[in-house]
């Protein structure tokens, strides 16, 4: 069976945009009526939405949309409907009659508008601006680096810097701030010589005081309305206006500063504190994050910006310190967490979630790049990054591709543009008897209640309106729901067998044009106790990320936790429900092609980085759970279990089995676990590449054998954020652990007998799926 | 001389070497004909007024002079001297023999009047001469003059009846008088000038002015006494006090300077600078000019009396000095006349006859004391045949020759002998007290301080009391000579000297000498910037630094701020410097760890250059507020890792950060008028939040001292009563402009720059003065920072971040113990301090002064300028903590007990109805009404320029404490016509709007401020040739002195850079007109006048005299 599972999951992953053009998945496509029901489903009732995915399909429309009559307030959509002669259409969530407008006047059955297609159930609404004439608000970029580098890093740095320089639209506005022991903000607009604010490391400072201290305080900005901080009714100059009272003074126009940014990126050294022996550098990156997001206060409201944080060090004095200064104070483990003897964690998250608090306020993002061979404090900053939704890159050096590749592609344009938007908002409508628990992933409840909210909360909750700051096209979002049928829609005989769920997201793309995505779908009610529909309608992919999250959220939020029992539990519970067998026949068992990968997958997430975190640091645990957040499901499925692609003499590139007897001598490995991409060379075939036949004429095909792994990886990369890590080894190599540490462990030392020449072991106690596949059985059947 | 222009040019050198040549004394030579003139005013038929004085001589002669050598050998003593001099001397002393006659001729007269005010004439020549010293800050001159002052006393000239009581005296008298008839004076000279080579000379003045003949009439039967010494000797001998009178003349008759070459007061015009600034000519000139313009010689009083006297004192000094200043001619030569003045008080009092305090009218303002000027260079021995020399006024221009006492320009004490018991000293009422100024700066022609390096093992000291040696031999033993003292004693300094300079050794230092930091800070907020106060002390930044000290160890750093602090980092690759901005203003750090202070050779151009750009940088700000307290604060942490000066530059009130203030001013003024008793709290500290920070700067032995002057360049209140904390607690000064003008205050600003830089320095002071047993110290007072003893049994130090030649310390002493009559008391003041070259010395001056049981002894021995300086401190420190009315009462009490005690245990001899006041001390009352009627004691006035008054005079030494509170006034429309009569800083007037006319342009300046008033009536081409304007509406309202070309312009050009010299400050000229405010001002100097706020001088002597007699009854 394992063999199958296997074969099972190499396909899922090829099949073409497994998120359809509405770029939403859920673990149930077809739900069960009643709460009852919904339990005995194991797997949460959950959507993975993309709100913003690109879509070649995308129906843009140059109106604003119509909305149903509060409180409802769903938008018109395919699903609607619609009485041509009476002009009238009915709501599909609360069954309300709406006229439609005069300017809808034309409408008729041949003549419909775009957002009433049936395949239009996502459009895009692209309203005129209120006021024409003003541009649209600038995106701005405000980069924070930090000093305490050594040279070279510091060069790397510098070097990025330049290229990101050169790449910004000629109109966002940048800013510019470093850090080391003290936070330096650089006034860019004076001309006369190079001004710097100097902000102290050690002390917290509010958002209050640093406009206060920059002269940008409420008083200032009245005056000094923004001269090129647009959007925003700019009446004539108002009176006392004075250039010094503006935030401009610090975020300029790329195509007024270049010139001053590049000199002042020449001339920025290191840190200029000393470091005593002994001693970490001191290191404000908190104080600088919170004058970087009290500078950003000074923006209008409704200006999309992002805080581009370059750290390379942990910070060591003031607020969001992670580790003190002292050498011989290592920086927390995952045993310091869990024994809560990490001194300075909480109330550095604490600091943090302060700052995201007030970044989400601003609407702004904060981004953070953190390439350090210690630890950074991602675990600290997380939750600053996640809310405002903001990008991390975790390497391990400014001079890595990692770093290096990713950080260009925030500003490149075309293709390969992330597609950054701004101040986007999440709405959701559904169906009566559909309650919302929540939200994993990079946004932030706005805490709007209402009567779609459930009373269990997963993640941000409570409300039926989150806000991301910061999103981009692949931005992907997992909402729980909470199955809680009113006694009325338990009556019977009430004939509505759909249920609909719309998703509104407005935001600001990177254009800096408002639009809003509306994204309506539905899926059917499944009465009773009708497996067979319910797994019919089931996606196991989604199924494994959802639970991969949610187990993540768990193991963050409650002490104790003991996620691998609870996913154990939960698989043999999900396959007791819904498996084939006789009862207490571990032979007899067997499961539907729908569920059939998932043993598997949870095998994998078993011994995934997600739960044993143990061989991660706390840093590496925030990275890769905040990438499992917001990357989509295909990504994360990835991320949960690599692909591994065989390269051989003897057939095409094929899809591997992800087990240690996918070694072979005479073949190159691809294996992709998201994070990192491994190209790994079967012994023999290292050797051939090391006597140099691929430049042999003669040996061309080995040649092209050779090169094949290559560019598949490059394509990868390519489309790829952050950009994954290029490991490339050979068998019995030291990097070569980059792969074994992922494949199933089916041959160990203690089953070396069987091993085949240039097979390969695996030097651990873990289990093989096949073992854990064979207790499954086991388990499910029992009475 | 004639080289040094200090001030004058905006760039002079500091302190330009004192260089004496030959040609000026010829040139003095002939200009004293110019001395002989001033008196020009007396008119001859004053003669009567003058009489009181010599009357007033007759009591206290005698005592004194058995004490000290005969007066008549004295008197042939200083002739000698004097004929030793030379030709020119001849010259000059032949003038003075002329004044002479004058005061006798007075002296009947003055008899009458009753008044027996000391004379004070003689004196103020001397001074003249002292302030010779170029770039020397000017020893105040004018404090010797007081002494001599007699001429006041003829104000009192009404009751004859009086003079019965002086009768004895009329004697004397009477020669003079004959000579009155002004015109013959010139035969007179003639006889007189035989005994002086250099007649011609002479004729000359009187030649001159017609007017000044008069005057001289009556010296010439002077002179005659004093060519034949005896002869003329017994009757000034007889009367001392009609002496005192002489003094007064002193100007014309300035016999003491004349005899020196008259240098003194030639030399001014000649342009030698030191010459001119005597600032005792101020007073001097009034008095003698008012007796002049009226009818009687003030002339007459002084030749005579001054003469008698100064044998007797100076005979003893004057010897062996005398020989010395024919060389140098530039100095002026008389130490005699100098020594002298001091004296005649000792010899007796002089008694103002204030008949019956019924009769006030009566009292002949002219008579009254008043400080008189003296031209003339006192060459003065600090110790001679093993006895200290009394000291000559601190105001005098004297050479100090020191054999074994300190030079009095380092310590002074209050009296120059001390009480043995502390009984005697309460009787007194007089206060005991050192005046020490560590590193004043000396005379140009003395010895320079002796430096000894023991090595390593450090300077011998007294295993006791840890005193520094004057004798405490180890390996250092050494035969005595056949006269009982060791062989080596006069090549060891520290054996013979009074002052010596150890080189420290390790031991005395708790790390390595701070380098020499100097940080400014540039206030660049919008009123700054806008008034111009930014660009000014901007470009005054710039033109010091290359004054500088050069080398690696002169570091610099500098920093603006308004609502934040800009530091700029110097040091950069791109030479462009880095502007650093500290935001935070209520707790403040620095940038950067380096790099904000480095050295000077390595920044100078960059900071030049950012010194230019600064004003335009900032031309646009609108930000009004402004952060001074963080902002030195930050200066503080900056230079925290080294220590050094913060130079501040300020112009408006702090208004945010630490140590923020509230503008006070409003509600002090309603305070005021309200009569509010806690009035005196608004000249107090808004609160402890500076002081707290300053006394942090200056914690001794924490990594840094911290040194901070302040500039404030202001047009509104800044509440420096707050402020000033900070630069008086850590050893700083402030330097207060108001109202800041762009136009005329930028080069006072950059030359009080200037000289803060390079006035002679130390570092990292402390100071500790030790004292024979019997006497303990009780209080330092000054601008460092006061600890609090933590050792009960030992005198408290003074810790100072910095001292400096400007900076005066008081210390009071109180007795524990009885001294032995005749022995000596000794004081030992050491200073341990850290040179700008980074090398610890310590510097040690000793004084040793005779014990004495009389109070007569004590009264004589007095020390005017001293204790004066002593009252105005301790008036200044009472005044933020009492109620104004309770301080003047204090004052004039002070003066009221010592008055009394005199008057009551030393001058029983006269009759009750008279006025005696004791020689020495004879200005008292002139100067406490003074002092009452100051700034600092004025309710009326801004409460800055109270508070500024008081913290100015906490540290002011002795000779600058004078003219604060008793300006120096001349006239300058006729400077040119005045031209032959000797310096016109001689020729003060006195500080009453009755010598004041309407057509005439005066000039009152008081060390600070010059103040030019022009009355409503001036000739037009006067205006022009000064000012460059036909009328007076066309006076600008700033003034900026420019030399046109002509005779008085340059004139008057000559004698405000004369002036600055002398007060080591550049004069702030300000002009005044008649009828509008600005003239208002500056008639609230005119202290003898009668004002809302004070008695006249008449009436507040017959004040005085009333409570004198009410104690008495």
């Amino acid at each position: 069976m394992a063999e199958d599972l296997a074969v099972g999951g190499g396909g899922g992953a090829a099949a073409p945009d497994p998120d359809g053009p509405d770029g939403v998945r859920m673990t149930w496509n077809s739900w069960p009526r009643s709460k009852v029901e919904a339990s005995k489903c194991v797997v949460p009732v959950a959507a993975s939405v993309a709100p913003i995915r690109s879509s070649p399909s995308l129906v843009v429309l140059p109106y604003s949309p119509l909305h149903c009559k509060p409180p409802c307030a769903a938008v018109l959509n395919p699903f609607a409907r619609v009485d041509f002669a009476a002009k009238i259409w009915i709501c599909p969530f609360c069954f309300s009659r709406n006229h439609f407008p005069p300017h809808y006047a034309g409408i008729s059955e041949a003549n419909v508008p775009g957002e009433l297609y049936p395949q239009c159930t996502t459009v895009e609404y692209a309203p005129p601006p209120l006021d024409a004439a003003a541009p649209p608000p600038l995106p701005v970029f405000l980069f924070v680096l930090d000093t305490c580098l050594i040279e070279e890093e510091l060069g790397f740095v510098k070097s990025a810097m330049r290229r990101a320089v050169g790449l910004l639209p000629d109109q966002a506005l940048v800013g510019l701030i470093t850090f080391g022991t003290q936070v330096h903000l650089h006034e860019l607009g004076f001309a006369d010589m190079s001004k710097i604010y100097v902000f102290r490391g050690t002390k917290e400072i509010t958002k209050e005081q640093i406009l206060d201290q920059l002269g940008l305080s409420a008083s200032g900005v009245r005056h000094g309305a923004v001269a090129g901080a647009p959007g925003y009714p700019k009446g004539p100059q108002a009176n006392g206006f004075h250039p010094s009272t503006s935030v401009n003074r610090f975020l300029l126009p790329t195509s007024d500063c270049e010139y001053t940014l590049n000199s002042l990126l020449d001339e920025l050294q290191m840190d200029q504190w000393p470091v005593e022996a002994g001693n970490r550098p001191l290191r404000c990156t908190g104080v600088a994050l919170s004058v970087a997001a009290g500078l950003l206060g000074a923006c209008n409201a409704g200006t999309g910006a992002r805080i581009i944080a370059l750290v390379g060090g942990p910070c060591t004095i003031g607020p969001g310190m992670i580790v003190s200064k002292d050498l011989s104070e290592p920086v927390r483990s995952h045993k310091d967490l869990d024994k809560d003897a990490a001194p300075h964690f909480h109330k550095a998250v604490k600091f943090y979630d302060n700052l995201a608090k007030q970044l989400v306020n601003q609407g702004h993002v904060l981004d953070l790049f953190a390439s350090a061979l210690d630890q950074v404090g991602v675990a600290e900053m997380k939750v600053a990054v996640e809310r405002t939704g903001g990008l991390v890159v975790l390497a391990e050096s400014f001079g890595h591709s990692v770093f290096k590749d990713s950080f260009k592609q925030i500003f490149e344009d075309g293709e390969q543009s992330l597609g950054l938007s701004f101040n986007g908002t999440l709405e959701i409508n559904c169906s009566k008897d559909i309650k919302i628990q929540g939200i994993i992933g990079p946004c932030t409840s706005l805490e709007k209640k209402g009567a779609l909210c459930a009373d269990t909360v997963v993640g941000q909750g409570n409300t039926t309106s989150w806000k991301m700051c910061g999103l981009d096209r692949s931005t992907c979002l997992t909402v729980f729901f909470d199955i809680s049928p009113s006694e009325r829609s338990n009556q019977p005989g009430i004939p509505n067998p759909q249920l609909y769920v719309q998703f509104l997201t407005n935001y600001q793309n990177p254009e800096g044009q408002m639009r809003l995505r509306v994204t309506t779908i539905t899926r059917t009610w499944v009465d009773g106790s009708n497996t067979e529909e319910l797994v019919e309608g089931f996606d196991q992919e989604t199924a494994a990320v959802v639970l991969a999250r949610y187990i993540s959220l768990k193991m963050e939020m409650e002490e104790e936790f003991d996620a691998t029992r609870w996913l154990d539990r939960s698989l043999i519970r999900l396959c007791s429900r819904f498996g084939n067998y006789r009862k207490d026949d571990p032979s007899s068992f067997t499961l539907h092609p729908n569920f059939s990968i998932l043993p598997q997958f949870i095998f994998n997430l078993r011994r995934s980085q997600f739960v044993q975190v143990f061989n991660n640091s706390p840093d590496e645990t925030a990275y890769f759970r905040m990438l499992l957040n917001r990357e989509s499901v295909s990504n994360s499925v990835v991320m949960i279990q690599p692909s591994l692609i065989s390269y051989s003499f003897n057939s095409p590139p094929t899809p591997a089995l992800l087990d240690v007897a996918s070694i072979s001598a005479d073949r190159i490995l691809l294996l992709d676990s998201y994070f990192s991409i491994v190209i790994f060379h079967g012994m023999t075939i290292a050797q051939w590449r090391n006597m140099g036949y691929q430049n042999q004429p003669e040996h061309q095909a080995f040649g092209l054998l050779l090169q094949a792994p290559h560019d598949d990886a490059q394509m990868i990369i390519r489309d790829r954020f952050p950009v994954p890590r290029l490991v490339i080894c050979d068998q019995h190599g030291s990097q070569a652990r980059f792969l074994l540490a992922k494949l199933n462990p089916s041959a160990t030392y203690n089953s070396a007998q069987e091993v085949v020449p240039g097979s390969d072991v695996i030097f651990t106690d873990d289990v093989s799926l096949r073992v854990f596949c064979e207790h499954l059985q086991r388990l499910a059947v029992q009475s | 001389m004639s080289s040094s222009p200090p001030f004058v040019s905006g760039q002079p050198r500091p302190r330009p070497g004192f260089a004496p040549s030959a040609n000026p004394n010829a040139a003095v030579a002939t200009h004293n004909p110019q001395i002989g003139r001033s008196p020009p005013p007396y008119g001859a038929p004053r003669a009567a007024s003058p009489s009181p004085f010599s009357a007033s001589s007759l009591p206290g002669p005698p005592p004194p002079f058995a004490s000290r050598p005969p007066p008549q050998g004295a008197a042939a003593l200083s002739q000698g001297l004097i004929s030793s001099n030379g030709p020119p001397v001849a010259g000059l002393a032949s003038q003075r023999f002329p004044p002479p006659p004058p005061v006798q001729q007075t002296a009947p007269v003055a008899a009458p009047a009753s008044i027996r005010a000391p004379p004070p004439s003689a004196a103020p020549s001397q001074a003249p001469g002292v302030q010779s010293f170029p770039g020397s800050p000017p020893a105040v001159a004018p404090a010797s003059l007081p002494l001599m002052g007699s001429p006041a006393s003829q104000s009192f000239s009404r009751p004859p009846p009086t003079h019965t009581p002086f009768a004895g005296p009329p004697a004397s008298q009477p020669p003079f008088a004959g000579p009155r008839t002004s015109q013959p004076p010139s035969a007179g000279q003639p006889t007189s000038q035989p005994p002086f080579p250099g007649p011609p000379t002479f004729q000359r003045p009187f030649a001159g002015p017609p007017s000044s003949q008069p005057s001289f009439g009556g010296p010439p039967t002077s002179q005659p006494p004093f060519a034949g010494p005896p002869t003329s000797q017994p009757p000034f001998a007889g009367p001392p006090n009609s002496q005192p009178p002489f003094a007064g003349p002193p100007y014309t008759g300035p016999p003491t300077s004349q005899p020196f070459g008259a240098s003194p007061t030639v030399q001014p015009f000649t342009g030698a600078p030191y010459a001119g600034r005597p600032s005792s000519p101020s007073y001097l000139g009034p008095q003698s000019s008012q007796p002049f313009s009226g009818p009687r010689t003030a002339a007459t009083p002084f030749g005579a009396p001054a003469w008698s006297s100064q044998p007797r004192q100076v005979a003893p000094s004057m010897p062996g000095a005398v020989q010395a200043p024919p060389t140098m001619f530039g100095m002026p030569p008389s130490t005699p006349g100098q020594s002298m003045p001091a004296i005649p008080p000792a010899l007796g009092h002089s008694s103002l006859a204030g008949p019956q305090a019924s009769t006030p009218s009566k009292v002949d303002p002219n008579q009254i004391p008043r400080p008189m000027p003296s031209s003339s260079v006192i060459l003065f021995e600090t110790r001679q045949g093993n006895q200290a020399n009394a000291p000559p006024p601190a105001t005098s221009n004297f050479i100090v020759k020191d054999n074994g006492n300190c030079s009095p320009r380092l310590m002074r004490c209050t009296m120059n002998q001390i009480p043995c018991t502390g009984d005697l000293l309460s009787t007194s009422s007089m206060p005991l007290a050192l005046m020490v100024q560590p590193l004043a700066l000396p005379h140009p022609s003395e010895e320079p301080i002796q430096i000894v390096d023991f090595g390593d093992s450090g300077p011998i000291r007294c295993s006791r009391c840890k005193g520094f040696t004057n004798d405490t031999p180890r390996d250092y033993y050494c035969n005595l000579g056949p006269d009982g003292r060791r062989r080596d004693a006069d090549e060891r300094p520290e054996l013979c000297r009074g002052t010596v300079e150890f080189v420290a050794t390790r031991e005395y230092m708790v790390r390595d000498p701070m380098p020499a930091v100097f940080f400014f800070l540039i206030d660049v907020s919008m009123n700054a910037v806008q008034t111009g106060a930014t660009a000014a002390a901007c470009s005054a930044i710039s033109q010091s630094l290359a004054d500088l000290p050069d080398g690696p160890r002169t570091m610099v750093g500098i920093a603006t701020f308004d609502c934040t602090i800009h530091f700029y980092n110097l040091r950069r690759p791109s030479q462009q410097p880095l502007m650093l901005i500290v935001p935070d203003v209520h707790d403040v750090y620095t940038p950067l760890q380096t790099d904000i202070i480095v050295q000077l050779t390595e920044c100078r151009q960059g900071l030049e250059q950012l010194l230019e750009n600064i004003p335009s940088m900032f031309d646009n700000n609108k930000v009004a507020e402004s952060a001074f307290g963080a902002a030195i604060k930050a200066g503080f942490l900056a230079l925290k890792p080294t220590g050094g000066k913060l130079l501040v530059f300020q112009s408006v009130l702090p208004s945010v950060g630490i140590g923020s203030l509230s503008s006070r001013e409003a509600e002090g003024r309603t305070n005021v008028s309200a009569g509010d008793k806690e009035a005196h709290k608004f000249l107090q500290p808004a609160d402890k939040t500076l002081k707290t920070m300053a006394i942090e700067f200056a914690e001794y032995q924490a990594s840094c001292l911290v040194c901070v002057d302040i500039f404030i360049t202001s047009q509104t209140f800044v509440d420096i009563a707050s402020i000033s904390v900070v630069p008086t607690t850590t050893g700083g000064q402030v330097y207060y402009y108001y109202p800041f003008s762009a136009l005329s205050d930028p080069g006072k600003l950059y030359n009080d720059l200037r000289w803060n830089i390079n006035r002679p320095q130390g570092f990292e002071a402390v100071m500790r003065v030790r004292c024979s047993q019997g006497l303990q110290v009780q209080e330092y007072s000054g601008n460092f920072c006061k600890r609090i003893p933590t050792d009960i049994d030992l005198p408290a130090e003074a810790f100072l971040m910095q001292i400096d030649s400007n900076k005066t310390i008081m210390v009071t002493f109180k007795h524990d113990d009885k001294f032995q009559e005749n022995s000596e008391c000794s004081f030992q003041c050491a200073l341990l301090y850290t040179t700008v070259y980074g090398q610890r010395r310590i510097r040690v001056m000793n004084l040793s002064l005779p014990c004495t049981t009389m109070l007569s002894s004590l009264f004589r021995s007095a020390d005017l300028d001293t204790q004066f300086a002593c009252f105005l401190k301790q008036a200044a420190s009472m005044i933020p903590v009492s109620p104004l009315s309770q301080v003047h009462e204090q004052i004039t009490n002070l003066c009221i007990n010592i008055l009394h005690a005199y008057r009551k245990f030393c001058a029983t001899v006269s009759s009750a109805g008279q006025l005696i006041l004791p020689e020495a001390l004879k200005l008292l009352p002139l100067y406490t009404l003074a002092l009452a009627k100051s700034i600092g004691l004025r309710n009326d006035g801004r409460l800055d320029d109270r508070s500024y008054w008081i913290s100015h005079v906490a540290s002011i030494s002795i000779s600058l404490a004078i003219p604060v509170v008793y300006p120096r006034m001349i006239s300058i429309h006729d400077l040119t016509t005045k031209e032959d009569d000797g310096s016109p800083l001689a020729l003060y007037i006195p500080l009453s709007s009755e010598h004041i006319n309407d057509d005439g342009i005066y000039l009152l300046e008081n060390g600070e401020d010059g103040l030019i008033y022009v009355g409503n009536m001036v000739n037009p081409d006067t205006l022009q040739q000064i000012f460059g304007v036909s009328s007076v509406d066309g006076l600008p309202s700033q003034l900026v002195l420019e030399q046109f070309d002509n005779e008085l312009s340059k004139k008057l050009n000559d004698v405000v850079n004369e002036i600055r010299q002398q007060r080591c400050s550049y004069l702030r000229l300000r002009l005044c007109n008649k009828g509008d405010p600005s003239g208002m001002h500056f008639l609230s100097y005119m202290v003898e006048d009668k004002s809302p706020g004070g008695l006249s001088y008449v009436e507040f002597l017959v004040h005085v005299h009333r409570q004198i007699q009410t104690k008495m009854s």
